[in-house]
């Protein structure tokens, strides 16, 4: 079957397309967060120390296109790892799976400062971190497998 | 994707019709794609110009970066299932080519470029807008080639 060789070309270039949707999702936040008119690390610390406020309203609006779009574009990429000779099943269930979780989690982060769970937003920070190097992970497993 | 793969299109006729269906679908949501840009952005160079970059003499604002950082957010995400959807199932029909894998290639390759010089066009000068318009219509008319590319082949067997 010759189109099985030509299927890579789609993978590896969605790998790029995912990289570029990370990188403006992180400097949307950023922007978001007042990078606009501060500097990164002022930024980082203004998110740490003092978040920016948020309505209920402004959190749905931002949370519903997120969970679809997190929830499938994580089962679009996780889902190539079925083909995959040289890493093991396992590990990728683990990798999609805490994905899953994770993306849940920075999603809802913003829930907790919203309704005063957490004063700081580091919990929003750490999430975002984890989500994005978890999903270079899971790019690269994919990359190998090519 | 694994499905059509390994999926034999001679004895499933509801895959050949899902994929007609599919590829109609993303047809019409390139040529709609284009019209929501020229609402957004522009239908001509110089109301794209006034969106960008202001015009005092109007007293138009330039576009917000993070409104404009948005479009390009949800236009890469939207690209990405648009496209990959196209060349999965131009590769699945149009294999024995060797004009599929240049296709292919130059697809993505538009689709990613289109968002990127946006941004820079943003950051910079008018002649990036330019590219913008040049990327952006060629990998949509390239879009809705390969779709009805798949369209034609699936109604012909």
């Amino acid at each position: 079957m010759k189109h099985l060789k030509l299927y890579s070309i789609p993978i590896a270039y969605m790998l790029v397309y995912v990289v570029a949707i990370l990188v403006t999702g992180v400097w949307l936040f950023l922007l978001s967060q007042g990078l606009g008119s501060a500097d990164m690390m002022q930024t980082l610390t203004y998110v740490i120390t003092f978040p920016e406020p948020k309505s209920l309203h402004n959190f749905i609006e931002v949370a519903t296109p997120h969970i679809f779009a997190m929830g499938t574009l994580i089962f679009v990429v996780a889902h190539f790892m079925l083909f995959s000779t040289n890493i093991s099943q396992r590990f990728s269930l683990r990798v999609s799976v805490l994905l899953f979780v994770v993306a849940l989690l920075n999603i809802v982060a913003y829930l907790a400062i919203i309704f005063g769970l957490v004063v700081s937003g580091w919990v929003k920070l750490v999430t975002l971190v984890v989500f994005v190097l978890l999903f270079l992970l899971l790019l690269g497993m994919v990359a190998f497998s090519l | 994707m694994k499905f059509l793969v390994t999926k034999d299109l001679q004895h499933s006729t509801l895959l050949g019709n899902l994929m007609a269906g599919v590829s109609v679908a993303l047809f019409f949501y390139l040529v709609l794609d284009v019209v929501l840009h020229g609402y957004v952005l522009g239908f001509d160079f110089s109301s794209m110009t006034d969106t960008l970059y202001g015009n005092a003499e109007e007293f138009i604002e330039p576009i917000l970066i993070d409104s404009l950082l948005l479009q390009v957010h949800i236009d890469l995400f939207m690209s990405l299932f648009s496209i990959m959807i196209i060349a999965s199932v131009y590769i699945r029909l149009y294999s024995s080519q060797k004009r599929t894998k240049i296709l292919v290639h130059t697809l993505f390759i538009l689709g990613l470029l289109a968002p990127l010089l946006l941004i820079v066009a943003y950051f910079t000068s008018v002649p990036f807008l330019y590219g913008w318009v040049a990327v952006f219509l060629l990998g949509h008319l390239l879009g809705m080639f390969m779709s009805l590319g798949i369209i034609q082949k699936l109604l012909r067997k």
